[in-house]
């Protein structure tokens, strides 16, 4: 280890040896962790940077890199964040004022706001990319379920990290994002009403409410958030990543893992591998930079409970379920269905319920892939059904997104929301199709040609 | 016996913090007097932005068609309409005025009179299009079982009306009856 290494760095390695004996778990951890790239086709094709071939793979690391953004330039935030929501509806509170000063006073303030303002978008982005991949290329079939398991947890986490740090600036955006939040999770049968009550701090959204979002954000969720990325990444190492589908046209030769661990690996992770890591990292930063830098919103008016503004919308990434309960609301309309208020004393079928349910369904089967998905098949291409609701989901996801801006297309494009909302309603059941029919097609011919 | 106190007291202390994460826990209560008035709301760009905070006069209310978003005892958002008393149905109007809660059953979002449909005599809440009739006024039950009335739901995904708040005028000065302030609870 301390060969690689300059003659300090290889002095600071030997004293920390002689104290600590690191050099065995160092050595482990840097044979797992080459271990755990893509080694076939690496060798196949003898390449030394082997991953600027598939952009793909990059997206867990750029989530890990966004994430590290995020806990530092929280960190710097939180020196001057007051959280505070106390005064009267309509009037600056303590947070509220505290952002504006970051804003405004506090040296380089705006930008680093900016920062994980769209570092926080820009990694839910990722962890989305990331998590299409995985969904297309099947990885979670070859023993990675539980690593599966804790990625739609962590996707689960980054949403509730944002959802929670939207509220922050206590301004009337995020107090009305979250005040529908709140009351969508209040309307699941049973459980709904006492989560509620535990989010908010009582019955409705209070000052109460932000200070539980502020130790949800800075203290709950990192520490759940480490531990879970940690046995993530761990099961990572522990099984390697999986490779992509093009290394499967290779048969396994005879001798088997031994030699496949034991041999000396064509890209190690360090420095080959890390280093384009590193270079899509940096490009990262500079993107996120420039965002922040030009991109920053400042807090809008301060948070009014009486007033509700025009025009409200959930940050991009909740577009789709807000889309959903909208369009669940248009499909009882046009089928001029009146759901009974009460079943059994439990509000089962209202649209608002029924589109809830639809959401966390939809959570729930990404969740259960693994179980529900158990075939021996991988390759995108010979995946005909399950390629196909892959794209009809996006196109779902999509089009409710869409629908989810009626009434701003209503009043920007001039089309009577009735009949935009029948248009968008419409489009919401076939567009999806559009990909989707034409996608199982050619996949299907095109499994069927493929040699097995 | 200090260390086991210690230790009890470590011990209460703890489970307060967990009794303090259940529901009703940290629910505030409003205490002191609180009065019937209704009082503008500050939606800016319309007729009543100008009076936020003040109470709202019958006179104010010239012209059918004519509403405004109210504050009724501090914390219930409302909306009071002068109304065409021939297309009322359900309920009746005080002095040609009706008002009801203008929080939405749906989401509690705040529902509006001409403000983003103004050609159309509906309630209408901005987060899901939810539509209620103000001059179909019907009974409804609250999920906790309570009966009432109020504005039913025309359109979108509201599952129950808003409940009509009775009123009554003393001096000009239009106040709100408050006998079953249970129903206007639904938002917390």
């Amino acid at each position: 280890m301390n060969g690689c290494l300059s003659t300090r760095a290889g002095r600071l390695y030997v004293w920390l040896d002689k104290r600590f004996h690191i050099s065995p778990v160092v050595a482990e951890l840097q044979r797992s962790v080459n271990f755990a790239l893509p080694s076939t086709l690496t060798r196949q094709n003898k390449s030394r940077l082997f991953w600027f071939g598939y952009p793909y793979y990059y997206a867990g690391a750029i989530t890990a890199f966004l994430a590290i953004l995020q806990g530092v330039t929280g960190l710097l935030l939180a020196f001057h964040y007051v959280p505070s929501a106390v005064g009267d509806p309509g009037t600056p509170t303590q947070a509220y004022l505290s952002v504006e000063n970051i804003m405004k006073t506090i040296p380089l303030g705006a930008l680093i706001r900016g920062v994980h303002q769209w570092g926080a978008n820009l990694l839910v982005a990722a962890l989305a990319a990331h998590a299409f991949w995985a969904f297309f290329r099947s990885p979670y079939r070859i023993g990675r379920e539980i690593t599966w398991f804790l990625g739609v947890v962590l996707l689960g986490l980054a949403l509730a990290y944002s959802f929670s740090g939207y509220l922050l600036p206590w301004d009337q955006l995020g107090y009305w994002a979250a005040t529908i939040s709140i009351q969508i999770v209040r309307s699941i049968p049973v459980l709904g009403d006492p989560v509620a009550q535990i989010l908010l701090g009582g019955t409705s959204l209070s000052a109460v409410t932000l200070t539980r979002m502020y130790f949800y954000h800075v203290s709950l969720l990192p520490v759940i958030a480490i531990i879970l990325v940690g046995v993530h990444l761990v099961l990572v190492i522990l099984q390697g990543v999986s490779e992509p589908e093009e290394a499967w046209k290779t048969p396994k030769t005879d001798k088997g893992q031994a030699e496949k661990r034991n041999a000396p690996l064509f890209g190690p992770f360090f420095p080959q591998q890390i280093t384009p890591v590193l270079i899509i990292s940096l490009v990262a930063l500079g993107v996120v930079l420039l965002l922040g830098a030009f991109g920053v919103q400042p807090p809008g008016e301060p948070a009014n409970k009486f007033l509700t503004p025009r025009f409200i919308v959930p940050e991009w990434y909740f577009l789709w379920a807000y889309g959903l309960l909208k369009w669940v609301g248009w499909v009882y309309d046009l089928v001029n269905f009146s759901p009974p208020a009460l079943i059994f004393g439990v509000d089962l079928v209202s649209a608002k319920v029924v589109g809830i349910l639809l959401a966390g369904a939809m959570f729930l089967v990404l969740f259960l892939l693994p179980v529900i998905d158990r075939g021996k098949e991988v390759r995108v291409l010979r995946r005909p059904l399950k390629t196909t609701i892959g794209v009809w989901a996006i196109g779902l996801l999509s089009t409710l997104t869409l629908y989810a801006l009626n009434e701003i297309l209503s009043a920007n494009l001039s089309i009577p929301i009735d009949t935009l909302n029948m248009i968008l309603g419409l489009i919401v059941i076939l567009a999806p199709l559009v990909p989707a029919v034409p996608a199982y097609i050619v996949i299907r011919r095109h499994a069927s040609r493929m040699p097995s | 016996m200090l260390v086991s106190a210690g230790v009890v007291g470590t011990i209460i202390s703890f489970l307060s913090l967990l009794m303090s994460l259940l529901p009703g826990a940290g629910a505030g209560q409003q205490t002191g007097e609180v009065d019937n008035v209704f009082r503008y709301g500050a939606e800016p760009g319309t007729w009543y932005s100008d009076r936020a905070g003040a109470e709202v006069r019958v006179e104010d209310f010239d012209d059918i068609g004519k509403g405004a978003g109210v504050l009724w005892r501090g914390t219930i958002p409302a909306i009071v309409l002068r109304v065409d008393e021939s297309k009322l149905r359900g309920a009746r109007a005080t002095n040609g005025l009706i008002a009801f809660a203008s929080t939405c059953t749906h989401l509690c979002c705040i529902s509006t009179w001409h403000l983003d449909r103004p050609k159309e005599d509906i309630l209408f809440c901005r987060c899901h299009d939810g539509v209620f009739d103000p001059f179909d006024v019907a009974k409804d039950v609250m999920q906790n079982g309570t009966e009432y009335i109020g504005a039913k739901v025309v359109a979108g995904p509201p599952p129950r009306a808003v409940p009509i708040i009775p009123i009554e005028i003393k001096d000009g000065k239009l106040s709100g009856v408050a006998d079953n302030l249970e129903i206007y609870g639904y938002c917390g």
